[in-house]
């Protein structure tokens, strides 16, 4: 008996002309100058004018009915289109959230009208949602969340605050863990509950958290006295523990978890040409298996999702492979660089590597930090 | 994951249970070579499964006979299965009759002699000689065979080319490339094996043993190191078959599956270290001893990196090729899979 389940799938021939329509038009908008290629593209870099060109195209809401604006494709296809985008390092934060992880949530939880509302705008590129699960005094033991929901005529009655909120400052809406019930004596995964919030109701305060490469995409939200319909529940009340670990599985094995600073290695390749030593080859030749090895392991868990089957481990170690991968990359890309006088460098080689070093820190924390993945694994293994 | 579905895979895997019970390879080690267990495989054909049926074997599926490797490995085979396997497979590509018994192979380097593995126990040796095309068969049993320093309990011989009688020789169109693709493979299905056999003995001993008052497996510590191992088995695993899956959809021409071998190969490769090291650490000092089976599995996969080239030097010959390749091809190498439409295809 092998212990983890990677089927190898075969790429899909079928799936290449959609690639190839993706690239040319990435190549088309940053050579026009439309954005400037950067690593961590689906959390920092965020255009809105640049989502909605890709809603026009379809490549938004590629899985859900064209009933709610979506386009009836599989999410093989989706994952060709998150590939590309991150290859190609474009501005894809504003929609990323949204397309990946709230559309499937309203499909499953939401009402009728919610759908018919949100979801064709979300596919049009025009509706972002942010993620509400971290609070100040729960980041990785997410089960300590304190923010509170309190049921009142017609709705609930919001406070607290969550923190690390990506995009919130653009975003429309925003599904949150609250606590809607205490903790069942010592369990604390009783009592949570997801709500979505309107986040231009009043009670909302929206405050930039500037990180340490100048940008500013994460958030402290604030919710005072803020009042939602009672349609807002997603899901079961009290079920929200089960539900957010159910759709950290999907969002760990996805190509965004090992190919977030591709563009880095890429843009090295174009400088270093035929310029390169023995020792940047090895390097290049290790990368290059690493990530064909990852990519056929998140490309199986796609097929298993695909499929109906989540596999919580699997996806563990995907995130973990892929983030240390992350990470690695931009180390050896420098030592390859050794190759190459710095005056040599262009403008954009030298602006990709500095984001690539500055943004390296949340790989390893964002979705669940390392030793959580490893946790993870380790019960699965008998361990704990 | 590897298919051990299938007669070829079933079978091997039930005579390795049968035959290869976990005081085999110890018993080899101390001189006593399992026989009956070489006999059993023989006796099923097993080692002319890549032989085409027109040559007197069977012509599995590649797929399936990776499965026989995996399990093989997974017993520590102290017989050499894959070894014949793949000497009967290069027979078969110069149309020539699979060995009688068993065989080991060799390419030919610049050296008239090459390092055989399972020299002091494989009745025939088969080699490719790229210069001429040809690929022949010798007698091991008659030649004087100098045993050299192995990492692996399997041992290893040196064999001198010249002075010895060719039995059979035979021109073969058949390239190094597509050769070195097929034994990059079957190495790497072997370590895929070996790493998740040591991973479970790893995990059995931490669960069973006893420190400070509670099982080591309590530990976060040990948690955290055996996690990390899991994820480059499950690593090593998949690139395994993606090089087993790209030998069975190029059967034709082994030469295709190049790159998915050597991407194995340097995956693998570099993964050994960050596995041998943490079983070795939570296993204390029990596994750094003979009487237990740790060894078996970690001393193979020490001598496997090493085998034709290590991983550095692959990682380099991969980066190479890719380096005069353009970006664009690169990408759709680690996309599609389809690493054929490079500029450079011969080395």
């Amino acid at each position: 008996m092998q212990r983890f389940n990677f089927p190898v799938v075969q790429p899909d021939p079928a799936l290449e002309e959609l690639r190839s329509e993706l690239q040319a038009f990435l190549k088309e908008e940053r050579e026009a100058g439309n954005y400037r290629p950067e690593p961590e593209c689906w959390m920092a870099s965020a255009d809105p004018e640049f989502s909605k060109k890709m809603g026009k195209r379809g490549w938004i809401g590629l899985t859900w009915s064209s009933q709610y604006g979506g386009h009836d494709k599989s999410a093989l296809e989706r994952y060709i289109v998150t590939e590309e985008t991150l290859r190609s390092g474009a501005p894809v934060g504003a929609h990323w959230i949204a397309d990946r992880q709230h559309a499937p949530m309203l499909l499953a939880h939401g009402t009728e009208e919610q759908k018919l509302d949100i979801l064709p705008r979300i596919a049009a590129g025009e509706c972002y949602f942010a993620i509400g699960l971290s609070e100040p005094g729960a980041g990785s033991d997410l089960a300590n969340v304190k923010t509170r929901a309190e049921k009142v005529a017609d709705g609930w009655k919001i406070n607290g605050q969550k923190i690390w909120s990506s995009g919130a400052h653009i975003s429309h809406y925003m599904v949150a863990l609250l606590r809607t019930s205490p903790a069942d004596g010592r369990n604390r995964h009783v009592g949570l509950s997801q709500i979505m919030i309107d986040l231009s109701l009043p009670g909302v305060t929206i405050k930039p958290i500037v990180d340490l490469s100048g940008d500013a995409h994460f958030n402290e939200v604030y919710f005072e006295d803020v009042i939602v319909p009672d349609d807002c529940l997603l899901g079961e009340e009290g079920g929200g523990w089960a539900q957010v670990t159910g759709e950290l599985a999907m969002e760990r094995s996805g190509p965004e978890r090992f190919l977030s600073s591709y563009i880095t290695l890429e843009t090295a390749l174009w400088q270093l040409s035929d310029k390169m030593g023995s020792d940047s080859h090895a390097r290049l030749g290790k990368l290059i298996a690493n990530l064909s090895t990852l990519k056929g392991m998140s490309w199986g868990i796609a097929n298993l999702l695909s499929q109906g089957v989540s596999p919580e481990t699997e996806a563990a170690l995907v995130k973990d492979l892929g983030n240390r991968l992350e990470n690695d990359l931009t180390q050896q890309v420098r030592a390859m660089l050794n190759d190459l006088p710095a005056e040599d460098w262009s403008p954009d080689m030298r602006r990709i590597m500095n984001i690539g070093v500055l943004r390296s820190p949340p790989n390893t924390l964002r979705g669940g930090t390392t030793e959580v993945m490893r946790g993870i694994t380790a019960r699965q293994l008998g361990l704990r | 994951m590897i298919n051990t579905e299938g007669m070829v895979a079933e079978t091997a895997t039930k005579i390795y249970t049968d035959l290869c019970a976990r005081e085999v390879p110890h018993e080899a080690e101390a001189g006593k070579y399992p026989q009956a267990l070489w006999d059993a495989l023989t006796e099923n054909g097993l080692p002319l499964a890549w032989v085409s049926e027109a040559n007197g074997g069977f012509g599995a599926d590649y797929d399936e006979t990776f499965g026989a490797i995996w399990a093989s490995a997974q017993a520590a085979s102290p017989v050499p299965f894959a070894e014949t396997l793949i000497a009967n497979w290069m027979l078969d590509r110069a149309g020539l009759a699979p060995a009688d018994g068993s065989a080991s192979f060799a390419l030919s380097g610049h050296t008239p002699s090459a390092d055989i593995p399972f020299g002091m126990h494989a009745d025939k040796i088969v080699l490719f000689d790229e210069a001429h095309h040809e690929i022949s068969l010798f007698d091991n049993r008659a030649a004087v065979r100098s045993p050299e320093e192995s990492l692996s309990p399997d041992g290893m011989t040196q064999f001198i080319f010249s002075g010895h009688v060719v039995e059979q020789s035979a021109k073969t169109d058949i390239s190094r490339r597509a050769i070195e693709a097929l034994i990059l493979t079957v190495r790497a299905v072997q370590m895929a094996a070996a790493m998740e056999t040591a991973l479970n003995l790893s995990i059995d001993y931490v669960c069973q043993r006893e420190q400070f008052g509670r099982p080591l497996s309590k530990f976060q510590a040990i948690q955290q190191q055996l996690a990390v191992a899991a994820s480059e088995c499950a690593a090593a695993t998949m690139a395994a078959t993606q090089a087993a899956s790209a030998i069975a959809r190029h059967a034709d021409d082994p030469e295709q599956a190049w790159h998915e071998a050597v991407i194995a190969k340097v995956q693998i490769g570099h993964s050994v270290e960050a596995v041998t090291e943490p079983f070795h650490q939570v296993h204390g000092a029990m596994g750094y001893t003979q009487e237990y089976d740790l060894h078996h599995y970690t001393r193979r996969l020490w001598a496997w990196r090493d085998a034709l080239g290590n991983e550095f030097h692959w990682s380099k010959r991969l980066g190479e090729e890719l380096a005069l390749t353009s970006p664009d091809q690169i990408w759709k190498g680690v996309t599609t899979g389809d690493w054929t439409g490079g500029k450079v295809v011969a080395s």
